[in-house]
């Protein structure tokens, strides 16, 4: 096998402008992200040759992408997906220029998430969604239809079994509306959470309230990878990769009949071993935050803390600046936008290259980041990133 | 008035979970290779793969603990708008310990549901000839 560690970074990353509603299609918001990433790269668009982005159905193609940014590329490639998906198609990526298929790939995620397909439901057809969900008769007709409550019911069982508290979750959302505080492009930006707040707030999904949910945004976000050869002659900094890793469950798992099977466990090792370095040497994190109990079950995932002390570790502030782990320093999916996770790899190349420098944004000795994916417990995908 | 909710949709490889339910009777599906339940019920064993598959009679008589819950206090789908508060809830058999269960607890307050409750099954009717199995307190 290949030795892939710090072989291939990430050379470019760029953003659409963030809405409630875009006015506009995926494919312009894709291009505006796409010239954006290119500009910070220092590329040009035909210097592409791969361009690839997943979606649910609610996105342009890669292959109108380019057409469109006047490239004729050797390799597109869209799938379905969500949370994991970033790091399944940097790890495509690194295969595809490993092999000399191609140099330089664009990855993009677009969606018009609030104005046009919304994840968090509303306009279904209930018999689509018990034949396109595995298993999905069985949920759909007692009204288990959104993400809150499958993944509610796996938070419920687990924090009775950890002792995680409501309060635990709320300040995994006070940390994360926090660090939204200090970045003007964040949806909730001028808008800060206190535990007060958070408590008040009644439940939308037992045991969610609102500020437990990420999000809806309309937007685009982009990031081009390459061979660390060719990231010498990009003009910004780049963010090596030093080891990525996914796994993939049952894929009934909106039914969760084994809630101890969770793929962000078997991840978690197998990044860590890729990339040579352990849960002590990380200095920054980009935590997946569809839900806020998420990132709890993830930091014991990613040994970030012990099972049944992840509670003390958020409550003593270590997701926040100046903490243990730095996390979702953007304001995340939680507060700041949402594109299945690729806004917070945005945001973490951003920290890893010391791009906020001299503001109070900037993670201090910020030199190893994790970056996870969680799109249930069925599938995790993460890398580690270097400076 | 008509039952606005939706109807469990049959197919080829769950269909005598939903026939039994509508003859108000528990069929799980099992593996005869490695012995594991299968549930939800698939073309074959989610655990090693075998299309040796049996169904297993549990009877109009099931009763289980609540494994795990959520309250659900807005309708996230079409015909649920009058059932806020809402539960839905993981239950696990008591006959078939691997197996949990997903249906609503009715018939009590939300506020009172906790992981290890005691429910029995019980089917509702939801149109000529269906029924769906649902949760109420032991
Ligand atoms: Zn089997």
């Amino acid at each position: 096998m290949a030795q892939i560690k710090d072989r291939y970074a990430i050379v470019g990353v760029g953003e659409s402008e963030r809405s409630k509603n875009s006015g506009t299609t995926p494919l312009h918001l894709a291009l505006d992200a796409a010239r954006a990433a290119i500009q910070d790269a220092g590329l040009e668009a035909k210097d592409i040759d791969g361009f690839m982005s997943y979606s649910e159905n609610d996105s342009c193609t890669s292959h109108q992408l380019a057409t469109y940014l006047g490239v004729r590329p050797k390799y597109v490639k869209d799938i379905m997906g969500g949370g994991s998906s970033t790091e399944m198609l940097i790890a495509d990526a690194i295969g595809l220029i490993e092999t000399g298929q191609v140099n330089t790939v664009l990855i993009y995620r677009s969606m018009n998430g609030r104005s046009g397909v919304r994840m968090g439901g509303g306009g279904w057809d209930v018999n689509m969604l018990q034949s396109a969900i595995d298993g999905g008769s069985f949920i759909i007709p007692y009204g288990a239809g959104g993400p809150a409550q499958w993944f509610g019911l796996f938070a419920t069982r687990h924090m009775h079994e950890t002792g995680l508290t409501q309060e635990h979750l709320g300040h995994v959302c006070v940390s994360f509306y926090e660090h939204a505080q200090r970045n003007p492009k964040a949806y909730f930006y001028g808008k800060p959470l206190t535990m007060e707040q958070y408590k008040e707030t009644p439940y939308l999904s037992y045991p969610f309230n609102k500020h437990d949910f990420c999000l809806e945004s309309d937007e685009a976000n982009a990031i081009i990878v390459t061979s660390a050869e060719r990231a010498k002659d990009c003009q910004s900094r780049p963010v090596y990769i030093m080891g990525i890793a996914a796994r993939q469950c049952v894929s009934h798992s909106h039914y969760w009949s084994d809630l101890t099977e969770v793929a962000a466990d078997y991840v978690a090792d197998d990044v860590y071993k890729k990339a040579g370095v352990k849960p002590e040497d990380l200095d920054v994190a980009s935590i997946y935050d569809c839900y806020s109990w998420v990132v709890l079950r993830q930091l014991e995932a990613y040994g970030i803390a012990p099972r049944g002390e992840v509670g003390d570790f958020v409550a003593a502030g270590n997701l926040r600046l100046g903490g243990k782990l730095p996390s979702n320093t953007a304001g995340g999916m939680l507060s700041e936008g949402y594109t299945h996770g690729m806004n917070n790899v945005l945001e973490i190349v951003r920290q890893i290259r010391h791009e906020y420098k001299g503001t109070d944004r900037q993670v201090e000795n910020c030199e190893i980041g994790l970056c996870t994916g969680w799109a249930g417990p069925d599938i995790a995908g993460a890398m580690i990133l270097r400076n | 008035m008509d039952y606005q909710k939706p109807i469990p949709l049959k197919n080829q490889d769950n269909h005598p979970y939903w026939d039994a339910a509508d003859r108000r009777e528990l069929l799980i599906q099992k593996c005869e290779s490695c012995q594991h339940y299968s549930h939800p019920p698939g073309p074959a064993c989610a655990k090693c793969g075998s299309t040796e598959l049996s169904w297993e009679n549990l009877g109009s008589e099931v009763k289980g603990t609540v494994y795990s819950f959520i309250v659900s206090y807005r309708p996230f789908l079409p015909g649920f708008q009058d059932d806020p508060p809402l539960v839905i809830a993981t239950v696990e058999l008591e006959k078939a310990p691997q197996v949990k269960l997903i249906a609503n607890v009715l018939d009590c307050n939300p506020e009172e549901v906790n992981i290890g409750m005691n429910v029995k099954m019980t089917w509702q009717d939801i149109k000529e000839g269906r029924a769906l199995p649902q949760w109420i307190p032991a």
